[in-house]
């Protein structure tokens, strides 16, 4: 009776099959905990097409040259604004440029332009999350009310304000959504360093006189590791989103590079002539950051069960 | 009344802390915006006369302007002024900055509060609906949807709205303002990717409170299933949605800035965008700082309404870190 009412909210037929395949995969494979977490992730179906849809963008970036059919920075008055077709697969743009190799070289300055934001604001964030976790007392307590002061600013805004300050380009773009958005890293890496620290296995490694310094790079950064990687997914989407908004305001990557962003902006006067200008780039914005959040759910589900999925 | 009164005192001293740890965060965060202002490579007095000015008059603005002082004496010469109400000077518009925010806020509060509104009410409906009927189509299709509004950009969300509906259709106006018309597109804009996550948490939230044991009582009690579900599910599933809303705050003045760009919104998100293009510093640095402080405030106010959603949270250990 009272299963019965619970099982009307929580389906626990599937969660059964899902531990009976679990505990079946476990006696079949020597299971590390890799293992479990690639069982895991596996298991849901968008994480699997996120996962591919990412693989095929670094491939695309990595091949553009040989992907892209024109020069993506060839211009051809003679064939502005033209419509899809078999020569030009997703029409020109405004200086008779090929939509489709844009596209393709686009994926390359996205693709690096998200990494690099998520180095930076990882480096700042895991390096400040590992010197309040470590050292507490009022060092922890500098970083974390820094950490909320970065908090109450809006990431746009304060980028838009930075990368103003510094001037337009790419590299500031880079620095400066960098430098707003390293917070999550900051929480997550102290947060996990402080329920590492009551652990038997620090207390005996401070016992035998590791320095704070092995403490670290022996013990609290691999054990961090997990969630670093997981933080470092899901800020994928914020940081692509993030920089393709400042392009479009007109900050980021300029003119002649095909970054999405500027196609999106440089697409906006040309609506009822060729929609198709603004619409592929923001599709393609679409498309990685949504494959992003696929794999960072997955991720997070996968690595972390119990904290995952709320 | 004994616990009545324990909680209220309990309450005001939660307040008070809270309002005083707020303190340090606005000095520092305008220590910061002032340091990027100032980080900028080029000399503001040079950027307000032009290419070309003679070296004697880009002496006598820095002079005027106190740029010729040490840094921490402009920081400290800046926020006496901003304790004024002296906010320094547009070099676009050659206004006071505090007079151009005046006019420009309330066309931006009024698309954010709209935008909040509209994803509230359409979150928290399907949030609910999703989590009564778990796994259904509808379920599946509104988890797959929230993850669509998250992950589209707003400002290509925008141009196609103004594709669709004000290019195509004809409905709206293409941009400005032209009374409340005008608010319809960018509000959704804001208003869909809001309510994406508002819906997903009220479904999570609503899922783990309708397992709990005074569910099953009030059902066993007789209660009708919609007062069991409104009164006692979603009542306590919304404290955490309460919280997420407050937090997203700052969110929203970033969508905001967008949204009012790509419609040509005469808010204050479009000015900053221009004063940025423009190297506008005194209207960069003032609107940056007022968005900080409403930031802030709904950051508090959150904190503080929590305390009377949910009086039994623990007001020592609240602590966002």
């Amino acid at each position: 009776m009272e299963k019965k009412s619970i099982g009307k909210y929580i389906d626990e037929d599937t969660d059964q099959q899902e531990i009976d395949a679990e505990l079946e995969d476990l006696k079949e494979k020597e299971t590390s905990q890799l293992a479990l977490a690639w069982m895991r992730f596996k298991r849901s179906k968008l994480a699997l097409i996120g996962g591919l849809i990412v693989l095929v963008l670094v491939i695309t970036a990595i091949f553009a040259p040989f992907i892209a059919p024109y020069d993506p920075l060839e211009t051809n008055p003679q064939r502005r604004l033209e419509d899809p077709s078999s020569e030009h697969l997703l029409g020109t743009d405004n200086l008779g440029r090929d939509i489709f190799s844009r596209l393709v070289y686009g994926t390359r300055i996205a693709l690096m332009i998200g990494v690099l934001i998520v180095a930076v604001s990882g480096g700042i964030g895991i390096t400040l999350g590992v010197l309040a976790g470590v050292f507490g007392g009022w060092i922890d307590e500098a970083i974390m009310r820094l950490v909320d002061t970065f908090l109450a600013f809006p990431t746009v805004v304060m980028a838009l304000a930075i990368a103003g300050a510094l001037g337009p380009g790419l590299y500031n773009v880079i620095i400066a959504v960098g430098l707003v958005v390293w917070t999550r890293f900051a929480r997550v890496t102290r947060g996990d360093i402080l329920s590492i620290k009551t652990e038997t296995y620090i207390e005996a490694a401070e016992a035998i006189g590791e320095s704070k310094i092995s403490l670290i790079t022996k013990y609290y950064i691999p054990n961090v590791l997990p969630s670093i990687v997981v933080v470092a997914t899901i800020m994928m989407p914020t940081a692509l989103l993030a920089s393709a908004a400042l392009t479009f305001l007109g900050i980021g990557a300029q003119a002649p590079d095909p970054s999405w962003g500027y196609m999106v902006s440089s697409g906006r006067d040309y609506l009822t002539i060729a929609p198709w200008m603004a619409t592929f780039g923001g599709a393609s914005i679409t498309v990685t950051v949504l494959a992003f959040n696929f794999v960072g759910d997955g991720l997070r589900d996968a690595l972390d069960p119990v904290r995952g999925g709320s | 009344m004994k616990i009545r009164e324990y909680i209220e005192s309990k309450r005001a001293r939660f307040i008070v802390t809270r309002i005083v740890k707020s303190i340090p965060v606005f000095f520092l965060a305008s220590i910061i915006i002032f340091l990027i202002m100032h980080l900028s490579p080029g000399d503001p007095a040079e950027i307000m006369l032009g290419a070309g000015a003679t070296e004697e008059a880009i002496e006598s603005i820095q002079q005027r302007l106190g740029l010729d002082q040490p840094l921490y004496r402009q920081y400290l010469n800046y926020m006496s002024g901003v304790f004024q109400g002296d906010w320094g000077v547009s070099i676009r518009y050659n206004q006071p900055v505090l007079e151009l925010i005046r006019t420009r806020m309330p066309l931006t509060l009024l698309l954010m509060g709209s935008g909040l509104i509209i994803s509230v009410i359409m979150g928290i409906t399907m949030g609910v609906l999703g989590a009564l009927n778990p796994n259904s189509i509808f379920d599946y299709s509104s988890t797959v949807m929230a993850l669509f509004w998250r992950s589209i950009p707003s400002f290509w969300l925008g141009i196609l709205f103004l594709y669709v509906f004000a290019l195509e259709f004809g409905w709206f106006p293409i941009g400005g303002w032209q009374g409340p018309i005008s608010l319809v597109l960018p509000m959704m804009v804001i208003g869909l990717r809001l309510q994406a996550i508002i819906a997903r948490l009220t479904r999570s939230q609503m899922l783990d409170v309708l397992t709990k044991d005074y569910i099953k009582s009030a059902k066993t009690k007789g209660l009708k299933r919609k007062a069991v579900i409104i009164k006692h599910g979603l009542r306590n599933a919304l404290i955490p949605v309460v919280t997420v809303i407050a937090l997203r705050v700052p969110w929203l003045f970033g969508g905001a800035v967008i949204t009012e760009t790509v419609f040509a919104y005469p808010g204050m998100g479009s000015m900053l965008v221009r004063g940025v293009l423009s190297r506008d510093f005194p209207l960069v640095q003032g609107i940056v700082l007022v968005i900080c402080i409403s930031a802030i405030i709904a950051n508090l106010i959150a904190d503080v309404s929590y305390t009377y959603i949910d009086p039994r949270i623990d007001i020592d250990s609240q602590r966002k870190g």
